[in-house]
């Protein structure tokens, strides 16, 4: 294998990817692992690098005397090409051993169109990519992260799925393997124990018939497993195992920096965002642990920049504390801070020219939607003269850059709410032209990316506009937004469409993912890699259309193909979401103080946890 | 200011790390060690670190250059101990002098590598056909390669740059060794040689040798510590 490899490498498009052997990679001895699980990330090497949750699974299996975890990424089109070729299995970094030596194999579920991926990926290791075809040798194929809230298109797939937060839950998973394996069980005891672990789905014990319209006409589950299976997540975000001795990759990847984690979940309550529903509560944590975790991270690795990291840094509690004793200890050698996540406010802009001594790269700012009416309707608490400040403070301080995150598509909007895109960009552009001193490389960027109902969230029930409208909107746009000093980007609005067939699915999307994959779909995020062809082919076979799970309105007594998966929030407190969406009322951030009752507090019974022990009392059942 | 020339060798798997990433790796190791690192001025400030040749990604180095500014001064041996353990496997430093008054840049002094590249001997080659095979081949006059450039390809001569060639076969190994003009006048690659000698004269595919750099060299073959 070696020299077939060798030959392989030579020829291939960054061999880096596939070599390992980076600074604290960990290589454990093979046989004296009890158990030996290898973390899948569907996609390439440097996006796959830059994912923090990998780095914590990589420690906490690792820090465990009984087992070894070991990584692989997809290969990309060259090398898969070369691989199948010269018959070599897909095969992890560290030992070089096939995928299918190892006896669990886990899969990070963060993108929808990385599905045909993990079939992929199955396939080039020879494991059978069915569940049900798995036999006692094979290895036990899990899967976790954000898709794992409406996991149904992958369900035949994979044998289990994890809900929430895996640090916890992946030992439990690997406790159960070796006592199953010390008792010489069969695989389907091994799933049955399973089921028993708290936010583990292991979905061949439900069974589903669905409606014409694709919703849930008959669940049936095993008597043995629990109906619903609920999230778990980390208790205390300060007693968790912190990767202070990450993987510091060689090659250029997308997050080449320290992240330092400071708290998980968002109180906002974008009603768009799945994110904001499935990481919360909020937790935050000390800035004395940060600190301390800051710097072993800077001695371990070499690294110089250190990113906050989290869904919304700018809120966290400690923000200023942190950064100001960040600058204080490490910017003598020359390291600096990254706020990745900026809120649209003249605080975030205050932050980021604390840590940005130079105005280097250019400040992104969010407003998602073009009038205070549709920013009502999603919920999203910044306001016009909000944005004025934050980019004159910005353009006062030196940047001469701005980029605008919108979102087209969204329920209820019109073509007011397109119109109030262009005329915000061309207000950002105007107070540039005032201030800024660089107005030579004033520059506004808006990008445009398309809305895509998720599960659980208050858009759950909701249609996606159909290509042609979606494409109608770009073109509106990039008609207007043109001229000295303004760019626009937008999405491909067949991805979008394709993102929210998966996000909504069922089941009957099983088949659909596995021909697409037979017809050649792989890297389907990659506009390089992408055909919609194909998936138009896929689709036909078996007599749908893509588009219809994402076009469709599904009603609030509906049971919806994922109802059987519990993030904690209640499904009436989203219907009462949805309807305040409607109506254009806003809905409070519990951050200040007021639960509007989400129902995750209570249903998880862990309250949300700010800097300095304080919390937010919940509303204990508000419907 | 506080020179330092470093000798290191970058083999197994860091063969397949580019230039840029080599650069990456080495501050990073460097920051590791805490090394006291000498900054550039300007806005972006990153450390002082040069080197004499990009190694193609692939090839192995085994006498490979850098040059490093600390802003305090070091005793050699103990920054070649202590970068050490903060290097990924595959990069070793062997030895570091201080630089005393001036030294030309890296980059300037070189003129010439050597290199070895090694291959499964196929049962139809031996060491008397290889041999003459390399004598063929560099009778030639000129031996001009396709070189891929931004716009398309340019024909280039190669025989100037190509100073020795040589060959011998050890037990099922073949092993072919080469001096190459190498630096910012005259630069030839290992591999363009290699490709051009495969078409023609030695039946073989150029994937399958293992290439290493033996040595980098300023003119009149004098080493990169001479000079200072
Ligand atoms: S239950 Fe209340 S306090 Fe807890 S996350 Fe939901 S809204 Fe916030």
């Amino acid at each position: 294998m070696e020299q077939l490899l060798e030959r392989i490498l030579a020829t291939v498009e960054k061999p880096s990817r596939y070599v390992g052997g980076e600074w604290n990679s960990i290589s454990k001895k093979w046989d004296q692992a009890e158990v030996k699980m290898a973390f899948a990330f569907p996609d390439v090497y440097e996006v796959g690098m830059s994912h923090l949750g990998m780095q914590i699974l990589y420690k906490v299996v690792n820090d465990r005397p009984d087992a070894l975890m070991e990584r692989v990424f997809a290969p990309w089109v060259d090398m898969e090409e070369k691989m199948r070729a010269a018959g070599l299995p897909l095969f992890s970094l560290e030992s070089r051993r096939s995928l299918a030596e190892f006896d669990v194999v886990g899969f990070t579920l963060q993108y929808e169109m990385s599905f045909t991926n993990i079939l992929n990926m199955l396939d080039m290791a020879g494991i059978p990519m069915r569940s049900s075809d798995r036999k006692g040798d094979n290895p036990l194929v899990i899967a976790g992260g954000p898709c794992g809230f409406n996991p149904e298109p992958l369900a035949p797939f994979i044998d289990a799925f994890v809900l929430g937060e895996g640090e916890e839950v992946i030992n439990a998973v690997l406790d159960v393997y070796l006592a199953q394996k010390q008792q010489q069980c069969s695989r389907r005891d091994t799933l049955s124990a399973l089921a028993g672990v708290e936010g583990i789905y292991v979905p061949v014990f439900y069974q589903f018939e669905y409606k014409q319209d694709g919703t849930v006409k008959e669940f049936k589950s095993d008597s043995l497993v629990p109906t619903v299976v609920k999230k778990r997540v980390v208790a205390d975000v300060n007693d968790v195992p912190f990767p202070t001795r990450p993987i510091v990759p060689h090659t250029d990847v997308v997050h080449d920096r320290m992240m330092l984690e400071v708290m998980r979940g968002c109180t906002r309550g974008c009603r768009f965002c799945q994110a904001g529903t499935i990481y919360r509560p909020v937790r935050e944590k000390d800035p004395e642990n940060l600190l301390a975790q800051a710097e072993e991270l800077v001695r371990s690795t070499g690294w110089d920049e250190i990113s906050l990291t989290s869904l919304s840094s700018s809120d966290y509690s400690g923000i200023s504390e942190v950064i100001s004793g960040l600058v204080d200890r490490h910017s003598s050698e020359r390291i600096n801070v990254a706020l990745p996540s900026l809120r649209a406010d003249a605080f975030s802009v205050e932050l980021a020219k604390e840590v940005q001594r130079v105005r280097r790269s250019s400040l992104t700012f969010a407003p998602e939607a073009g009038t205070q009416r549709l920013r009502d309707v999603i919920n999203k608490g910044v306001t016009e003269e909000n944005l004025m400040e934050a980019v004159t403070s910005a353009f006062k301080a030196g940047w001469s850059s701005v980029k605008l995150y919108f979102m087209i598509g969204l329920p209820s909007e019109t073509e007011s709410d397109l119109e109030g895109i262009v005329s915000l960009a061309r207000r950002v552009l105007e107070a540039g032209r005032n201030i800024s001193r660089s107005k030579g490389r004033l520059r506004v960027t808006v990008s445009a990316s398309s809305f895509v109902p998720k599960s659980h969230t208050p858009f759950q029930w909701e249609p996606q506009d159909s290509l042609i409208e979606l494409q109608e909107k770009q073109r509106f746009l990039k008609q207007r937004i043109k001229g000295k000093g303004l760019t626009f980007n937008w999405h491909e609005g067949q991805v979008s469409m394709l993102e929210a067939d998966l996000a909504r699915g069922n089941r009957d999307l099983a088949p659909v993912l596995e021909r697409a994959w037979a017809l050649g779909c792989r890297f389907d995020g990659w506009s390089e890699c992408f055909d919609f062809s194909k998936w138009e082919k896929a689709f036909e076979c078996f007599g749908i259309k893509p588009g219809d799970y994402a076009l469709r309105r599904y009603s609030h007594e509906d049971v919806l193909p994922w109802d059987h998966l519990d993030a904690g929030v209640s499904k009436k407190y989203l219907a009462l979401e949805h309807k305040r969406a409607l109506d254009g009322v806003p809905t409070v951030d519990c951050r200040g103080g007021k639960c509007p009752g989400c129902g995750i507090c209570p249903s998880l019974e862990i309250n949300t946890q700010l800097v300095g022990g304080k919390s937010v009392e919940p509303v204990q059942d508000l419907l | 200011m506080n020179l330092y020339r470093i000798c290191y060798k970058k083999v197994g798997p860091m063969r397949y790390i580019s230039h840029l990433d080599l650069l990456r790796t080495m501050e990073r190791g460097s920051r590791r060690a805490r090394l006291p690192l000498a900054f550039t001025q300007g806005f972006n400030p990153h450390p002082r670190i040069s080197f004499a040749a990009p190694l193609p990604v692939g090839v192995q180095g085994e006498d490979e250059y850098m040059d490093l500014e600390l802003e305090s001064p070091m005793q050699a041996p103990v920054l070649v101990e202590r970068l050490n353990t903060c290097l990924p496997y595959g990069l070793e430093i062997l030895e570091a002098r201080e630089v005393k008054g001036t030294a030309p840049s890296l980059m300037g002094m070189v003129e010439q590598a050597t290199y070895v590249a090694v291959t499964i001997r196929p049962a139809d080659i031996n060491e008397k056909s290889l041999i003459s095979s390399i004598k063929a081949f560099m009778e030639q006059q000129e031996v001009i390669i396709d070189k891929k450039t931004k716009k398309g390809t340019k024909a280039k001569d190669i025989r100037p740059g190509i100073v020795k060639l040589s060959g011998d076969s050890k037990e099922d190994r073949l092993f072919i060794y080469m001096t190459l003009k190498t630096g910012s006048r005259e630069n030839v690659r290992p591999e363009e040689v290699l490709r051009a000698l495969v078409k023609g004269y030695l039946p073989l595919n150029v994937e399958d040798f293992r290439i290493t750099r033996t040595g980098l060299y300023a003119a009149g073959e004098r080493t990169l510590f001479a000079g200072f």
